[in-house]
């Protein structure tokens, strides 16, 4: 029988992967020696055993031991990693070498990473607090020389560091790459590592290293097998060598932050696409007439390229308005019909506010509307045109007007009859005076008298407000918040970890987990109250299992 | 109890009005206080046994926002309005909730960190045996510049006073949990806010102004979380940096709105 508990070999150890501080040797059972230094910073313990691995039995027969480490951290990268790797070439390769590893260290460092993301918070806050976009003058009005803000703060900072237009300066997107680059280089050197130590699975042979874990206790008369059972019916994996024990739960808690890292740099990626190779472009068009999409789309970037889609001809077949009882609109909507170069139509669909059209990797959004024309008979003459024109009042409510010039139209002082509306449902007429002379719904065809005028609204013809978008970097962005609302919520997990060792009759247990530090002693004892007793009887059975 | 209530109110105006109780600050302000008494409510019954600090804090929070909420500062409000049809979407429903029950328990976690941080900081100053007549904002101002000297030692001398040792170490503890939990929320509210927009105005992002802040506090409790994979840093840093995102919720959740400008003016209100 394999005989696994061999305290007097350990053969040379050859070197692994990933080098870390090595505290102490733990030789194998039963002569426990002393742990050293249980300092604050990685805990990270050395542990000498045989595993046998589930894969094969290749390393039968032969006395190799493997160090597998524990940490409790991310390994820091320490200096003989950097002097292990250049074998070959002269020394000036290995100088070039080294560069990249330099750089690599200093990228991952994580207090800079922090200081990144401040700065980034910042540098947004005071985008916010900083009107974007307006003019010059406005900043030299609103951070003058003569008083500045703070005592420092004047117009020549805002527009020497691109402060007007904070999300697209240099000064933030500069610490936007770092930070990507940071995220790129601790995912590369410290995450990557992280995940081979933590599907290692190691054994615990000495008694003392399993009572020093965070939790740890001893039942007296226990199998070790029982506890095994009960674990797995717990949601465990177990790992059961003779009379020692392992077990972990929620393995996936200590994987998600990597995705979390890699579906941000999936993010960024796309973000950046999107930046640079889009097209984007808005129309208003009224009821009835067309255009081009290739006219209306605008390049973002320089790896903007058009498509055959922009030959596309959009046609607005209709626009109307929803209306609630009270009068507000409840809801837009444009009839569109799009022809292809030879007059074919290719699509025909009504758009609404939340529910685009796209075509061709094309899509069009119903983002505003507009009055464009009242039609109107005067006099039984007609229909007249008149173009309406926005009003500009305080708030977001809209306000259309025109004017039917009546009487005398070469003189200098014209009077006429005023038009204003609010929506496409009703016009409100006034006199030359300015008078209020009544309110007329266009589909009702009545007449109104005004000032022996005789007017009928026929129709109020609207436009429709369109913006059109390609975006090739959605589809990475989609996937990237997939990934990570996914990882976010899996990193919630805790991973927890058992190690059990059978000693005569007793068993003792001990474990650890990185997240929910204050439920798993009660889970713990939960589990263990479930473990049965060993009744005398059944003693004489213990000897076999040990060794052997 | 509040929570039934809360829910009931809810209930109610969602069947009134027609459409999902979210749309104006007053909404939003109900469904916090619902959040807040949720949280309560989870972590009573979950944690039967143990006594729970934890509802020290939520409750006063759930009252306090809902007295808030029904004071006379926004009587305008109270009437159920109709939806702008930018906001007539599945997203609706999806999007606020999310952020407002990541804001709720943010909230929550990062109202634990201060609770921490005060324990800490009066336990350094009697420890150092100060002037007690040092008014006690002063006194942190001054310790946070002495901070990693100061406070590492009163965790070496803390060790003497056990009980209060415990406290602030659960305290730690609960309130990484909870944030952890809230900073779910958060991410998937900001998120589907982004694919929102997306499919209402064809862009995922525009540095909107209440936009930019939930991404500043994103991004500050993401530095919470950094500074606590690294041992040194963690206990007292990491709450500060907690408390420091308590401040910006607020400036995120009311603050912009005063602003009135954006694409989130929905959320505007005048104090009348």
């Amino acid at each position: 029988m394999e005989n696994l508990l061999n305290p007097s070999k350990t053969p040379n150890l050859f070197i692994p992967k990933t080098h870390l501080f090595k505290l102490s040797f733990l030789h194998s059972n039963f002569n426990p020696q002393p742990h050293s230094s249980f300092n604050r910073r990685p805990l990270s313990i050395t542990i000498t055993c045989k595993v046998k691995t589930s894969q094969g039995r290749k390393n039968d027969g032969k006395n190799i031991s493997k160090k597998i480490v524990l940490t409790d951290s991310a390994p820091e990268l320490s200096n003989e990693e950097i002097k292990a790797k250049p074998k070959g070439g002269g020394k000036a390769w290995g100088v070039i070498k080294k560069f990249p590893k330099r750089v690599l260290a200093i990228l991952s460092n994580l207090p800079l990473a922090i200081g990144e993301m401040f700065t980034v918070a910042g540098l947004m806050a005071l985008g916010t607090a900083i009107d974007q976009g307006e003019s010059p003058e406005y900043y030299f009005q609103k951070y003058p020389e003569e008083n500045p803000i703070f005592g420092f703060f004047t117009w020549r900072w805002v527009l020497t560091l691109g402060f007007d237009h904070m999300f697209s300066s240099p000064v933030f997107l500069g610490t936007l790459i770092l930070l990507g680059t940071s995220l790129m280089a601790c995912t590369y050197t410290t995450q990557i590592p992280l995940v081979k130590v933590a599907r290692r699975w190691s054994f615990l042979q000495s008694a003392d290293s399993i009572r020093k874990q965070e939790f740890s206790d001893t039942l007296p008369q226990a199998s070790v097998s029982d506890l095994g059972v009960i674990l797995m019916g717990a949601g465990y994996e177990v790992f059961l060598k003779g009379p020692s024990l392992y077990a972990f739960k929620g393995l996936a808690g200590r994987f998600a932050p990597i995705g979390v890292h890699l579906a941000m740099l999936l993010i960024m990626a796309g973000g950046t696409l999107s930046a640079t190779g889009s097209f984007r472009g808005s129309v208003t068009v009224p009821q009835g007439l067309n255009f081009v999409m290739g006219d209306v789309l605008g390049p973002t970037g320089f790896l903007s390229t058009p498509t055959e889609a922009f030959n596309t001809e959009v046609h607005v077949n209709k626009f109307y308005m929803d209306y609630y009882d009270s009068g507000e609109v409840s809801q837009f909507h444009t009839d569109l019909s799009l022809f292809d170069m030879n007059g074919k139509e290719v699509m025909r669909k009504t758009l609404s506010v939340n529910d685009p059209l796209r075509y061709g990797g094309i899509t069009i959004y119903q983002t505003d509307w507009s009055f464009s024309a009242l039609q109107i008979l005067k006099d039984g003459e007609g229909p007249f045109n008149l173009a309406m024109a926005p009003l500009t009042i305080n708030g977001d409510k809209k306000l259309f007007g025109t004017f039917l010039p009546v009487g005398d139209t070469d003189s200098s002082n014209v009077k006429g009859i005023s038009m204003l509306a609010r929506d496409l449902q009703s016009i409100v007429l006034y006199d030359k005076q300015g008078k209020f002379a009544g309110v007329r719904r266009p589909n009702s065809k009545l007449p109104i008298e005004i000032d022996g005028t005789k007017i009928v609204i026929v129709d109020a013809i609207g436009s429709s407000g369109l913006d059109l978008k390609t975006d090739p970097g959605v589809p990475a962005v989609y996937a990237g918040f997939g990934a990570l609302m996914l990882t976010t919520c899996i990193s919630y997990l805790s991973h927890a970890q058992i190690w059990a060792l059978q000693d005569g009759t007793t068993v003792i247990v001990g474990g650890k987990t990185n997240r929910a530090k204050a439920e798993f002693p009660d889970e713990m004892n939960r589990l263990l109250d479930q473990v049965p007793e060993i009744v005398e009887s059944s003693i004489s059975k213990k000897p076999d299992n040990i060794g052997g | 109890s509040p929570f039934f209530c809360i829910t009931g109110l809810l209930i109610t105006r969602w069947i009134y009005s027609g459409h999902f109780p979210l749309s104006d600050l007053y909404e939003s302000l109900i469904f916090l206080s619902w959040g807040f008494s949720l949280i309560h409510m989870v972590s009573y019954f979950k944690f039967k046994k143990r006594k729970n600090n934890l509802s020290a804090i939520t409750a006063p929070s759930a009252i306090f926002t809902q007295g808030f909420a029904t004071s006379g500062l926004l009587t305008k409000m109270h009437q159920s309005a109709i939806l702008a049809p930018a906001l007539q979407s599945q997203w609706l429903m999806m999007h606020v909730s999310m952020m407002v029950l990541g804001y709720a328990a943010l909230l929550c976690g990062s109202l634990l960190s201060v609770a921490l941080l005060v324990i800490t900081i009066r336990k350094a100053i009697k420890i150092i045996g100060e002037n007690n007549n040092f008014a006690f904002s002063f006194g942190k101002i001054q310790y946070m510049n002495e901070r990693s000297n100061v406070l590492l030692n009163t965790y070496f001398l803390s060790s003497k006073n056990y009980y209060r040792y415990q406290l602030t170490q659960q305290l730690d503890h609960w309130s990484y949990r909870i944030i952890s939990l809230g900073f779910i929320f958060l991410t998937i509210g900001i998120l589907s806010g982004a694919v929102w927009a997306n499919e209402a105005w064809g862009s995922y992002w525009n540095w909107d102004p209440k936009e930019t802040w939930a991404f500043i506090t994103w991004t500050i409790f993401a530095i919470y979380f950094h500074t606590r994979t690294n041992t040194n840093l963690e206990g007292v840093n990491s709450a500060l940096v907690a408390s420091m995102g308590f401040l910006i919720i607020w400036i995120c959740y009311f603050g912009v709105n005063l602003l009135g400008i954006g694409l989130h003016s929905y959320g505007s209100f005048t104090l009348n």
